[in-house]
This record gives structure tokens, C-alpha cells and sequence, in this order.
């Protein structure tokens, strides 16, 4: 009987990356303690620190799971095994976008937790935080299609840099055309207003259509290495 | 069930400042075929084409009967390939990638492969960013052997190694060739490693086929003949004979079609043959690209 050769690939990659995950849901989970200090300082200083662990684990998974599988000369070793690019990107993408995903929703759990049962934040934080929690996603997935597509870590570098300098400016360009996003946020209830449905949607719309597009680009590759 | 492990027909490749020109190579199964070139010859395109990695432009590339870039995970089951650029994961160790392996082939041989890392003198518990870079190649191959795979692809695998390093590898090599109905593909630009272990031999220059023949015959027609040309006596233009360099009364003609009346054919028209030579492996290659482009040019 023969192996499902991309479930073994994923399976590397989880063993070969879980340090960093382990150390983003660290660092997240230190973050949000810090909320349970009170004060506005501390409030901050641990919801900055959250974001930014997220933004790191972002930048950095893509950079060490795929870009440097090039760098290092392993993707010959793994091009050696009975997988074609199209399955190995395929395997690839799963691998990264499923590291993230467990960060991600851990401290996204671990954020509703502190506001639903620590009440460290206000519940009208809820809607405007899934919002602002999706940006590290987005930024991951522009970042892991780049590596994945363009396999220079010239190209990952560059996305990373687009990607993270974009986070305050989307941040901005949305208050600014919808203050309703973050007028109910200090709230006791969370406010679902049609508004921020419509930035969710778009949210999702851009991962699905991010992802897509890096699977589809990865499957018409006549040159692989 | 064909009888070749290997058949690239018409097979041709462009980049931008290199070409790959139809290529045609045939490896019989339970052979090892030596394919020497210089550097940037097209050695490691051809490989990447027949492992479908590198899609050809044109041309059709069978291996193992699969037809490849198409077939090529069910080529690559039991296609053993290894390259000197290939690295292994820094941080893990090399159990770790025998782990790995054994969790994918289920041909893999622990036996043999606890035989290879006491033979390599590898240690299973160390991890591969402490290990020497002749290691590091013993270690890649080990994880190839010890799949048992039907054919072993390998691209320059001795460069860089000391030759006692060299010398295991080939050992090896030639071990694994006891088994029945295995092939090897072997480039190398190292003359002497192919010589050692190869049955067939293929040069390939400027991304060409320059000669693909069996081992021994191509020794066997290439000879170097050492003639003396007295005053006023021109050498005749014979078949056979690739070239001829004189230096005042001595000259020295190749020839790629050794006759045994060659000599005789010399001294008849007045020069006289000191010697004829055999050529080793290097020297024929080297005569054989010169000719090759030589020829090109013309």
C-alpha cells in the first residue's frame, strides 16, 4: 500500500515548525495577561504585543516554511519524493495556512475569553477585534502566495514589507470611511452592524481568493527547481 | 515492459542564455551510465527533465516506462535521487530522516540502512548541521539506498569529497548493482569516477549528446599515436583520425576510430609511429569536446 505522501509532507512541516507556533501562543497569551492588570498602560502595551505576535508569526512561518526550503537546497530532497509541484505546493499551503490557524485561533479564543468571561474589554470590542484580528490573516496569506509563487525570498521580503507597513493604513482607511466600525467598540454589547458584516466578507473574500490564486499559479508551473 | 530505465527522445529545453538540443539517451535496465560533462553542459537540466522537475519544450522522456513530466510520482516511487545541491534538514537528525523515509517507502530496508550508517560511520543521533559535508553526502545517499529504489538518478555525487569519502560511495554504488535489474545514472565531470563504475558513457557538451557508447569499446577506439614526420613529408588526412598536432618533427594524431592499420597507413606515406597510446577516460573527454566544437563552429 502506498503513503499519502502529502499528509507525511504536512506532517514534516508541523514537526519541523512547532517551536514558533508554541512561542507565538506564548507571547499572545503573555500579552493578554498583561490586560488583566487594569489601567489604560497596560490595556495598550498587551494589545499591541498581542498583535504584534500575531504579525510576527505571519511574517516569519512563510519565511522558514517555504522560502527557506529553497534557500537551504531541502526542496531538491523533497522534489526527490513521489510528489509533483502541483501537490507539493498544495501540501505546502495546508501545512502553512494550518500552523497559523492554530495561533491564530488560540489567541483569538484566548481574546474573547478575556472579554466574555475576564471582562478585561468592553463586549462592543468583539466586532471591530475579529475585524483587526483578520488582518495578520490576510497579511499571511499575501505573504505564504508571494513565497510560494514567486520562490525568491527576495519577492517574500518585499510582501512582508508591503504587507506589515499596510496594517495602520487599512486600519485607517477604514475608520475613516466607516466610523461605524469602531463607534460602539467601548459599548457593553457587541453591535453586528451591516457595516461590519460587509468588512468581514471582504476579509474573507480576499483569503479565499488569495489562497486560490497561489494554488492555481503553484499547478501551472512547468519549472520547478 | 520496455527495455530501457531511461529513454529521452528529441528532447529539447530553452532558457534564456541556455539550450538543451535534442537530446536522445537510452539507459538499459541493469546498467550504470556515466554522463560527463563540463560545467554548465546541461548535465543537471537533462536530470531535472527526466526526474520532471524541468518540463522539456519538446521531446518525449520515458522513465521506467512512466512517461514523464506526467507520470512522475509514479516514476518517482522508485526512482532513488540524490544531487550534490541536495541538502537535509539542518536542525533534525539523521534519524529523523530515516523516520521520515521509512514513513513514506514502504520498500525501506532498515537492515541495510543500520549497514550503511556503520559503513559511512554516521551517527543516527546527530544532527545534520554537524556533520562534515562528505557526511552530509553519505547521509543523503543513505536515505537513498536504503529505499531499494529500482533506479538510482545521481547528479555529481562525489564532487567535493575527499577519496576516501569517494571511494566508499562507489563501493557502494557498485554493491547496489548486484541486485538484479537495477540502473544508475551517474553525471559527474570527475572522468575517473565514471571510469571506475560505469558501463556506458555519455558526453554532453553546450547542452549537446557529443558520444554515447559502451565503456569499453569507446577505450578501446580511441587511441593516441606518437609520429615522428621527417622533412618534406605531409601526413594524409586518414579516417578515424579527429586530429593532429605537430610541434617541428613530432606530431601527434587522435583518432576515435582506432584501426589497426592506422600505423601502417602513417609509415607508408613516410612519417614514423613511435608509439600509439591508449587514452584514459579524461583525455578522450576532453579530445571528444574539442572535436565536438571544433565542429560546431564549422
Amino acid at each position: 500500500m502506498r503513503t499519502n505522501v502529502m499528509l507525511q509532507l504536512i506532517l514534516k512541516d508541523w514537526r519541523l515548525q512547532r517551536r514558533m507556533i508554541v512561542l507565538t501562543i506564548v507571547a499572545g497569551v503573555a500579552a493578554l495577561a498583561m490586560l488583566l492588570m487594569g489601567g489604560q498602560t497596560p490595556v495598550v502595551v498587551g494589545t499591541v504585543f498581542y498583535f504584534v505576535s500575531m504579525v510576527f508569526c505571519a511574517c516569519l512561518l512563510p519565511m522558514q516554511n517555504i522560502v527557506n526550503e529553497r534557500k537551504k537546497q531541502t526542496l531538491s530532497f523533497v522534489m526527490s519524493l513521489p510528489v509533483a509541484s502541483a501537490q507539493y505546493g498544495a501540501a505546502k499551503l495546508l501545512s502553512t495556512v494550518g500552523l497559523f490557524l492554530i495561533p491564530w485561533l488560540s489567541l483569538l479564543c484566548a481574546a474573547l475569553y478575556m472579554i466574555l468571561v475576564r471582562h478585561s474589554l468592553p463586549n462592543g470590542a468583539i466586532p471591530v477585534g475579529l475585524v483587526i484580528m483578520n488582518f495578520p490573516l490576510i497579511g499571511f496569506c499575501l505573504i505564504t502566495g508571494t513565497a510560494l509563487v514567486a520562490e525568491s525570498e527576495g519577492w517574500g521580503t518585499a510582501a512582508m514589507a508591503v504587507v506589515n507597513s499596510s496594517y495602520w493604513l487599512v486600519w485607517y482607511l477604514l475608520v475613516s470611511h466607516i466610523p461605524s466600525l469602531h463607534e460602539t467598540w467601548s459599548g457593553p454589547i457587541a453591535v453586528w452592524t451591516p457595516a461590519v458584516f460587509k468588512v468581514l466578507t471582504v476579509e474573507f473574500a480576499i483569503i479565499v481568493l488569495t489562497l486560490g490564486v497561489t494554488l492555481y499559479l503553484q499547478s501551472r508551473k512547468r519549472d520547478f527547481i | 515492459m520496455t527495455d530501457y530505465a531511461i529513454e529521452l527522445k528529441g528532447v529539447c529545453k530553452s532558457y534564456p542564455f541556455f539550450d538543451l538540443h535534442h537530446i536522445d539517451l537510452r539507459l538499459q535496465r541493469g546498467t550504470i551510465m556515466g554522463l560527463i560533462g563540463p560545467n554548465g553542459a546541461g548535465k543537471s537540466t537533462t536530470i531535472r527533465i527526466l526526474m520532471g522537475l524541468v518540463h522539456q519544450d519538446s521531446g518525449e522522456v520515458s522513465v521506467l516506462g512512466h512517461r514523464m513530466p506526467y507520470d512522475q510520482v509514479a516514476a518517482k516511487w522508485d526512482i532513488g535521487f540524490a544531487s550534490e545541491d541536495m541538502r537535509l534538514y539542518d536542525s533534525m537528525t539523521l534519524g529523523w530522516h530515516i523516520r521520515f523515509m521509512k514513513s513514506i517507502y514502504a520498500s525501506w530496508d532498515d537492515a541495510y540502512a543500520q549497514l550503511l550508517l556503520k559503513r559511512f560511520g554516521l551517527n543516527a543521533e546527530q544532527k545534520v548541521k554537524g556533520l562534515s559535508h562528505g557526511q552530509r553526502v553519505k547521509a543523503a545517499l543513505l536515505l537513498v539506498f536504503a529505499r531499494r529504489p529500482k533506479l538510482l538518478v545521481l547528479d555529481e555525487p562525489t564532487t567535493g569529497l575527499d577519496p576516501v569519502a569517494r571511494h566508499e560511495i562507489l563501493r557502494e554504488l557498485t554493491a547496489v548493482m548486484v541486485e538484479d535489474g537495477r540502473s544508475i545514472l551517474f553525471s559527474s565531470h570527475n572522468t575517473q569516477d565514471v571510469e571506475q563504475i560505469s558501463d556506458q558513457i555519455t558526453f554532453i557538451d553546450r547542452g549537446r549528446i557529443i558520444d554515447s557508447m559502451d565503456k569499453e569499446i569507446y577505450l578501446d577506439r580511441w587511441r593516441r599515436l606518437r609520429l615522428e614526420v621527417p622533412d618534406g613529408v605531409a601526413l594524409p588526412e586518414l579516417p578515424g583520425v579527429i586530429g593532429v598536432q605537430k610541434a617541428g618533427r613530432l606530431a601527434v594524431a587522435i583518432a576515435n576510430a582506432f584501426d589497426p592499420h592506422l600505423p601502417s597507413a602513417y609509415e607508408s606515406s613516410g612519417a614514423r609511429v613511435r608509439a600509439v597510446e591508449n587514452m584514459t577516460l579524461e583525455e578522450i573527454f576532453v579530445a571528444n569536446v574539442e572535436h565536438s566544437r571544433e565542429e560546431v563552429k564549422a
